[in-house]
């Protein structure tokens, strides 16, 4: 294992213990299960009106782009494994950790742009959240979702700070390792939105 | 992250009492404030009783304040708000909060042997996101237009913004939200610390049952609150953007979404509830019983995998609250089935507890009276539910006072006991002085008794035909002839509430005048919180303890003539000594 003594935390605190990784591991495991409940309610809810429609998508009028979305689902699951790639050269003390994370933070931003420009195109359209179903549950599940990117996205800032200040590195993971767990479960929340709504 | 929960004794005021990550105090925090949430939820009990009693008489002393353009009439509209919100109040921010708030937060580190929660400061974040909402809650008590008038259950259209206006409906939902994020987080701490942070020696098989019935109330609670977070966000896109989740499909709203689907994502939630007020009950009768009739809890295991298997199954019936929403025969039936099953674990239980108390010594203390009177009033009410599971009765007694009676008894009267015989048994670890008995027992049997009467006689008006939420009774001829019936219902009702009013006095009077508990274990029981002092001090354990015991190892006959106990942490006499655990203390021990 190749340590970077330059990355090796400059403050005194004691390396965590694998046992306090087990600790939050499971924590966070837990909540990405009462999260992964919330979603599956909403997705239950879109799935259940959906089937009631007798056309879906509407027709005769402008939907949101499926090429951009799809570029959305490229730039998150390439955030993925970014996010992947930054934890485990984290883990090894390896210089690698901050510019990976910080390409996983500009792969989120541009996320976070495309997701807006989806929304101002539907609704530039006319197409509001009191349209009708197919509006009300885009609006719904994305706005859901999105709230979920921005936490993201404060989370990948707080981790993008404490890696600048040494404050996290191999011996000191837990938080960027559950930032990144947190991180795919919103990547993979995203796929499964895009292919019940855009793909089916 | 704490170091096994560790941290240092605050100092200032603000840290010790309000913003503290001390279980201890975060239990305390989350007491006070059921208690406190209790008694204005038993106030709106007491109104709502007075109206059903006496349609259009003016409510006595509070009505001319609170409502003067009535002159102290309850309006219809001002009784809808009051059952719905007194629902509302009494689940998520009265019991909620002392069962599972307090004497989860209490019970889990003391009863294990750890220092505290595994996550201190999500605990605390815990008791402030329900006091959020609980703020949020009272607020929308005091808006115009009023609070939530759709019930506690809060179906659309009525909860749409077709059938109520104003933001208090909104609100609620809000405040719900907040309340369920409260109960995930303290849910994955709960969950995360029992599986964690044991004492060496504390396997699954030596856990007191309290903790038992906390570890199934939050795997419930992190699984099921977040389908009533996403049902409530729902609710508040369809009421501040106009979304149309569920506005049903007609001409003139033009929706395309279903009423009924708000009903399913409530009760995929909302029968999970009911047993997560249950089980920690459950848990806490299972071992008074044992403590205070001197006799080993019969068929632990057994008790534990009936627990279990109420459980899962809670996660499987929810379909009998929608019989009558036009349900398909066949869901209906499976419904039907899988509920009827539930007694089945429901029976076990029961025997186990009559089991333990038979031919024990009892000690009637008044924790042991209000652990009996759960298995009486939960049995009363686990017997009425086979009529509501049941769809061929079920139809007939769907939205009657038979149903208001039925989960009084089941999930208010029971979760309510549990957690008094809780207060009188831990009061003297958490306070360092007892609450006193001889109130204690009156205040038992003025509320049991009345108690029994205002719900027993619901099942017969409920019978009869009368119809929950109808601000006049005296308005349908058929329903004015049971007018009898409700004033009964009544005047027991308001005994029961002054019954209450005398636990308040005990209560503040005990909590510090009260009789002083200088001894460790003033109950002789073998739980890991009464090796300590009373109160417990800052860092519970000194040393964490290492457990050789089950925790109800009473009366055995090794222990001889003069002791009818043994502490988890002594080994029988006669018995080889467990080999000495070769982990650190505070390290985890698998089962």
């Amino acid at each position: 294992m190749t340590t970077n003594v330059a990355l090796m935390p400059a403050v005194d605190t004691p390396p965590e213990s694998n046992r306090s990784r087990v600790d939050a591991s499971l924590g966070m495991a837990l909540f990405i299960g009462s999260w992964a409940m919330a979603f599956a309610t909403m997705f239950l809810a879109f799935l259940v009106l959906r089937q009631r429609q007798e056309v879906w998508p509407p027709q005769g009028v402008a939907l949101p782009s499926f090429a951009m979305a799809a570029l959305a689902t490229v730039v998150l699951l390439a955030s993925s494994v970014t996010m992947h790639r930054a934890v485990v050269l984290g883990a090894r003390g390896e210089r690698g950790f901050a510019r990976w994370w910080s390409a996983t933070l500009a792969l989120a931003l541009g996320f976070a742009a495309i997701q807006s420009w989806l929304w101002v195109d539907l609704w530039g359209n006319g197409r509001l959240p009191h349209s009708g179903v197919y509006e009300s549950t885009f609006y719904g599940l994305t706005w859901f979702h999105a709230l979920h990117v921005a936490v993201g996205l404060i989370a990948l800032i707080v981790g993008l700070i404490g890696i600048a200040r040494t404050r996290y590195g191999a011996q000191h993971m837990n938080v960027p390792r559950n930032i990144g767990v947190f991180w795919h479960f919103v990547d993979v929340v995203w796929v499964v939105l895009f292919v019940t709504f855009f793909v089916f | 992250m704490s170091h096994d929960g560790i941290h240092p004794e605050p100092t200032s005021f603000l840290r010790k009492h309000v913003f503290s990550v001390d279980h201890k105090v975060i239990a305390k925090q989350f007491m006070w404030f059921g208690l406190v949430w209790l008694l204005i939820g038993g106030l709106m009990a007491m109104m709502i009783r007075w109206q059903l009693a006496n349609p259009g008489e003016p409510f006595p002393v509070l009505g001319k304040l609170l409502w003067p353009h009535t002159e102290g009439v309850i309006s219809p509209d001002v009784y809808n708000m009051l059952f719905s919100m007194h629902g509302t109040i009494m689940i998520f921010l009265g019991l909620t909060p002392l069962l599972i708030g307090a004497w989860g937060n209490y019970c889990i580190p003391l009863m294990i042997g750890a220092r505290d929660m595994i996550f201190p400061t999500l605990n605390m974040l815990s008791f402030w996101t329900v006091v959020a909402g609980g703020a949020v809650g009272f607020y929308s008590l005091f808006v115009p237009l009023g609070a939530l008038e759709a019930g506690w259950t809060g179906y659309p259209p009525l909860s749409s913004t077709v059938g109520t206006q104003g933001s208090g409906e909104t609100l609620w939902a809000v405040a719900v939200f907040l309340i369920g994020a409260s109960s995930i987080m303290g849910g994955i701490n709960y969950i995360t610390t029992i599986v964690r942070l044991r004492a060496p020696g504390m396997t699954w098989g030596r856990m007191p049952l309290t903790v038992w019935g906390l570890f199934f109330t939050a795997v419930l609670n992190v699984l099921f609150l977040p389908v009533i977070g996403s049902a409530m966000l729902l609710l508040i896109l369809d009421r501040v953007f106009g979304t149309q989740f569920y506005v049903a499909a007609t001409f003139s709203s033009g929706g395309g979404g279903d009423p009924i689907l708000y009903q399913h994502l409530f009760w995929i939630f909302g029968h999970p509830e009911v047993y997560i007020l249950i089980l920690p009950a459950w848990g806490i009768v299972g071992d008074l019983l044992s403590f205070y009739a001197r006799k080993p809890a019969f068929g632990y295991r057994v008790t534990v995998g009936a627990m279990f298997a109420v459980t899962v199954l809670s996660a499987l019936v929810y379909g009998h609250h929608m019989f009558t929403t036009g349900l398909s025969a066949m869901l209906g039936e499976s419904f039907m089935l899988l509920t009827m099953i539930i007694s089945v674990p429901g029976e076990i239980l029961f025997f186990n507890w009559l089991h333990t108390i038979w031919k024990g010594s009892l000690r009637m203390t008044t924790a042991m009276c209000f652990s009996l009177g759960v298995i009486f009033v939960f049995g009363l009410g686990g017997l009425t539910g086979l009529y509501l599971a049941t769809i061929s009765t079920d139809i007939f007694l769907h939205d009657t006072y038979f149903v208001v009676g039925h989960f009084h008894l089941t999930m208010a009267a029971s979760a309510l006991f549990g957690a008094f015989a809780g207060l009188y048994h831990w009061m003297p670890k958490m306070f360092g002085r007892f609450l006193d008995e001889r109130l204690g027992l009156l205040h038992f049997w003025t509320t049991i008794v009345p108690l029994t009467i205002v719900f027993c006689t619901m099942f017969v008006s409920g019978y009869a035909g009368m119809p929950r939420r109808y601000a006049d009774p005296t308005s349908a001829p058929y329903v004015a002839e049971l007018q009898g019936l409700n004033t009964i219902t009544s005047i027991a009702a308001f005994i029961l509430g002054a019954a209450q009013l005398l636990f308040a006095y005990n209560f503040i009077k005990s909590r510090w005048w009260g009789k002083k508990c200088t001894e460790d274990n003033p109950w002789q029981v073998g739980t890991l919180e009464w090796t300590i002092p009373s109160p417990a001090p800052h860092y519970n354990f000194k040393e964490i303890p290492t457990v050789v015991t089950g925790p109800h190892e009473f009366s055995h006959p090794a222990l001889g003539p003069d002791r009818d106990w043994i502490s988890q942490t002594e080994p029988l006499p006669g018995t080889s000594p467990e080999p000495s655990s070769p982990a650190a203390p505070g390290a985890p021990v698998t089962a």
